[in-house]
């Protein structure tokens, strides 16, 4: 009856968040557009595909947000508003259903229907497919057996009870789902067009899409130009008319084109230059937070960090604080825990000797490493591994430091490719090593990839069986809270293990023009689609 | 000379291939694979893409489909830029690489014998110190030091009254002319440096040699003298280094599009080492040594025409 009573509460929750009416560019009244809506705006990388079945950077995700529109999509603020679905409803644990709306249409006139979601699905699933990026479409039940050619497309959890009502089943309870809905890996394809060119329908110009532009022109490594889609349902609200995104990999080449007026919008500030930008650019660069932690794996399994007591001693002898603050300097937020702050359904970890003073931090560090038999005699030694790159050297060179003063601890560096690294570290053969998780969705699960027992993800070889009985038990749980509070519960119980070293959670610093409406510093999953910019007459 | 044109071109064969196999090789043994990320890839999905590449089948006889396709024109797909082919993507690279390079050539080409000439007739006098200043500088100055100092003057301190900079810090945009002096101006500066010192000290010798001192003995005038007798033999080493600089203005553009962030060849390239995009690196490598071994055989064909004592 209570359980019956949570479900009833939590569908009412959901349909009333779902019906709000969806809105792109929110303008103040007093606001005066400029007569030109133009942006340019860098991305950090050129894009691998425009085609959602094979989207999955964040340079292509972001594209791909302005060309395709999923069942819903991320607002400035963060939010998950409405997309081309206009309503949902969870009708059971796993089982969820999508009310389209009928003006959705492609941008040659033909309606988005269920259908094409279904197809969409299923051909990012296909093995002949050969997505990278499988990992979200593969909570629909019956995905994982798709894409390991088990059972035929058809067979996955999705169906078009009828052109606007689709159903997805999804294989274990997923309370975030309309939060994944909204890439660009998930949203739906022209299956009219898609069928008649196969690979090469990216190619077609303008690219047929059903988000708020199209595009024009798209020139590997130099530029792609998007124009506003009239066709678009919600076109009316949609303020800016052209779009150009320039792929930059230099954030240095990029601060340049900056300041010589060649950006409207940039993506990263140059490592160690955020006081000199800060400085010169004053309100122009806009400070926030993103849903990512940088940390260091511990190979949980190596016989150096086999101990807790080694982990824990490592991680409580790093001052998160001087690190963010005064080397970093670019507005990182210390990080005890792997989940980062501004996750749903789960709170950061923080242990009780952040509070302590650093002497007392040092001394039961020490007598941490003296208990697992390490003395100045005999000291803790091993390899840390990082890619090459200013950030993590600095980091890298900081936390030796660190170690070697307030332990004794000889930490020897060793700085690889990126490439390189990313092998050693999938396959066991470096014991610390650089590490990084960006969410794919906001919810606290997209995190516990990280730490099950099995993961591919779990590059710290860590298990705690646990844990995951506790994400597994919270997942069946329909009220966010309860749900919320068994997430943070399973996330605690882990970091009491230290499998790994949190060190801080990225920024999400960039450079606006001051003429540049609806950037929103809440939007931590830094996913800002161009229909919710405008350009202020300047 | 056709006959000795084929036989070169038939030795460049064998070259070619053993440029291509050793690349292959050495890509292939590199640690790190084209679908190693962050977020690592499950393993139905690898398996996946492993046979959708053929990484399923063994390397020899990935290298013999790789050579197959390759004697086709087929350059292969990118395994990391999914929507295009190799060779579209180096079709639309390879005329902005030429675009700069072509254009950096010329004019370093008519800079640096000029310079070099002036320094070699005034000798010790402040043309030569200034010459040889340049070619130092030229050589010591790396490019990734002395492209931003060129943006930072020309983009960012020297604006016009919008606001923007005189010249764009980077990019290629549509291609005008604004995106290309900046880059074309820094490969210049390298080239000119190294064909003004080498023309200067050609130019020193074939100005001491028996046949100059002759045709001053005739009282030919001093411009005659270096312009029409000295000029076309002392142009030799030029011309034997002009192969070599017309490849490094594509294996440069490796940091001068890194600067300037150009769509060239070297972006591509450089992008295909870090995602071990093989095909894209290998369709590049082949490019190049088609160019190199092009570009040798045409400073050998010069060589005839301006050594008459040269008979192929």
């Amino acid at each position: 009856m209570k359980a019956t009573h949570w479900f009833a509460t939590a569908l009412f929750a959901l349909v009333l968040a779902a019906s709000h009416a969806a809105h792109a560019a929110l303008i103040a009244p007093d606001v005066k557009l400029a007569p030109v809506q133009t942006l340019t705006r860098q991305l950090p990388a050129e894009i691998e595909s425009l085609d959602p079945a094979h989207i999955e950077s964040w340079a292509a995700n972001t594209v791909g947000l302005d060309l395709f529109e999923g069942l819903t999509r991320i607002d400035a603020s963060g939010a998950v508003v409405p997309g081309v679905a206009q309503s949902w409803t969870r009708i059971s644990p796993d089982t969820w259903r999508f009310t389209l709306r009928p003006d959705a249409s492609w941008s040659d006139g033909v309606r988005v229907t269920a259908d094409d979601f279904v197809y969409a699905w299923r051909r990012v699933l296909d093995p002949q497919t050969g997505s990278k990026y499988t990992v979200l479409a593969e909570f629909v039940k019956n995905a994982k057996a798709v894409v390991a050619g088990k059972a035929k497309p058809a067979a996955l959890g999705v169906r078009a009870l009828d052109p606007l009502t689709l159903e997805v089943r999804t294989e274990t309870p997923a309370a975030f789902f309309p939060e994944l809905a909204a890439m660009s890996s998930m949203a739906p394809v022209p299956r009219h067009i898609v069928e008649r060119a196969r690979d090469g329908w990216t190619k077609r110009r303008p690219l047929v899409g059903n988000g708020a532009y199209v595009l024009d022109d798209w020139q590997p490594n130099n530029r792609l130009v998007l124009s506003k889609n009239e066709r678009y349902w919600n076109a009316h609200a949609v303020a800016l008319a052209k779009v150009t995104y320039v792929p930059i990999e230099d954030d240095g080449t990029a601060l340049r084109m900056y300041e010589a007026g060649q950006f409207d919008y940039t993506y990263r500030i140059p490592s160690g230059l955020y006081p000199r930008v800060s400085k010169q650019f004053g309100p122009e660069l806009r400070a926030g937070m993103q849903i990512a932690t940088y940390y260091y794996s511990l190979d949980n399994r190596d016989p150096a960090f086999k101990d807790k007591r080694v982990r824990q001693a490592l991680s409580m002898a790093l001052d998160r604080d001087l690190l963010t603050k005064r080397l970093l300097q670019a507005g990182e937020a210390p990080l005890y825990g792997l989940i980062a702050n501004g996750t749903k359904s789960a709170s950061p970890f923080v242990p009780d000797w952040v509070s302590w003073p650093m002497e007392r931090r040092i001394a039961y560090a020490r007598a941490l490493l003296r208990d697992a038999g390490y003395s100045d005699a005999k000291p803790l030694a091993f390899t840390l591994t990082y890619n090459t790159n200013d950030l993590h050297k600095k980091v890298a060179l900081f936390a030796a430091s660190e170690w070697r003063t307030k332990l004794g601890v000889q930490a020897k560096l060793e700085n690889v490719e990126f490439k390189v690294l990313l092998q050693a570290r999938h396959e066991g053969k470096v014991q610390a090593s650089r590490d990084g998780w960006f969410v794919d969705y906001n919810d606290a699960m997209s995190y516990f990839d990280v730490l099950r027992c099995g993961s591919i993800q779990n590059d710290q070889r860590y298990c705690n069986p646990k844990v995951d009985a506790l994400v597994e038990q919270a997942n069946l749980l329909l009220e966010p809270d309860r749900r919320a509070a068994l997430l943070t519960q399973a996330h605690a119980l882990a970091m009491q293990d230290y499998p790994m070293i949190p060190l801080f959670q990225y920024s999400a610093d960039r450079l606006v023009k001051s003429y540049v409406g609806g950037y929103s510093a809440t939007n931590y999953v830094d996913q800002r689609a161009s229909q919710d910019l405008y350009v202020i007459a300047h | 000379m056709l006959a000795y044109t084929l036989r070169r071109t038939l030795w460049a064969l064998p070259t070619m291939l053993g440029v291509i196999t050793v690349c292959y090789l050495m890509l292939h043994a590199t640690p790190g694979g084209p679908f190693d990320s962050e977020k690592q890839l499950s393993a139905a999905a690898l398996a996946n893409l492993d046979a959708k590449y053929h990484f399923t089948e063994p390397l020899w006889r990935q290298y013999l489909l790789y050579l197959g396709a390759l004697l086709r024109g087929d350059l292969g797909a990118s395994y990391r830029y999914v929507d295009w082919s190799v060779n579209e993507l180096v079709a639309k690279a390879l005329p902005v690489s030429l675009g700069i390079g072509g254009a950096s050539i010329p004019i370093a080409l008519v800079l640096g014998i000029a310079l070099g000439v002036a320094a070699a007739v005034r000798r010790d006098r402040p043309i030569d110190r200034f010459v040889m200043l340049l070619g130092n500088t030229g050589n010591v100055v790396p490019p990734f030091v002395l492209g931003p100092v060129l943006v930072w003057v020309f983009a960012i301190v020297l604006k016009t009254q919008e606001g923007q900079g005189w010249l764009p810090a980077g990019g290629w945009g549509d291609g005008a002319w604004t995106h290309r002096v900046l880059p074309i101006t820094l490969l210049v500066v390298i080239n000119v440096s190294t064909i003004a010192r080498v023309m200067r000290a050609s130019m020193i010798e074939v100005l001491s040699s028996n046949f100059i001192r002759t045709a001053r003995a005739k009282g030919l005038p001093p411009r005659i003298v270096v312009w029409r007798h000295a000029l076309r033999p002392a142009l030799m080493p030029v011309v034997s280094l002009l192969g070599a600089i017309s490849i490094s203005s594509i294996t440069s553009a490796v940091v001068t599009e890194s600067v300037f962030a150009l769509p060239g060849l070297g972006q591509l390239v450089v992008n295909g080492a870090i995602n071990r995009d093989y095909t894209l690196v290998l369709g590049i490598v082949v490019l190049t040594t088609v160019a190199a071994v092009l570009f040798n055989l045409l400073v050998d064909l010069a060589y005839a025409l301006l050594d008459p004592r040269i008979r192929y």
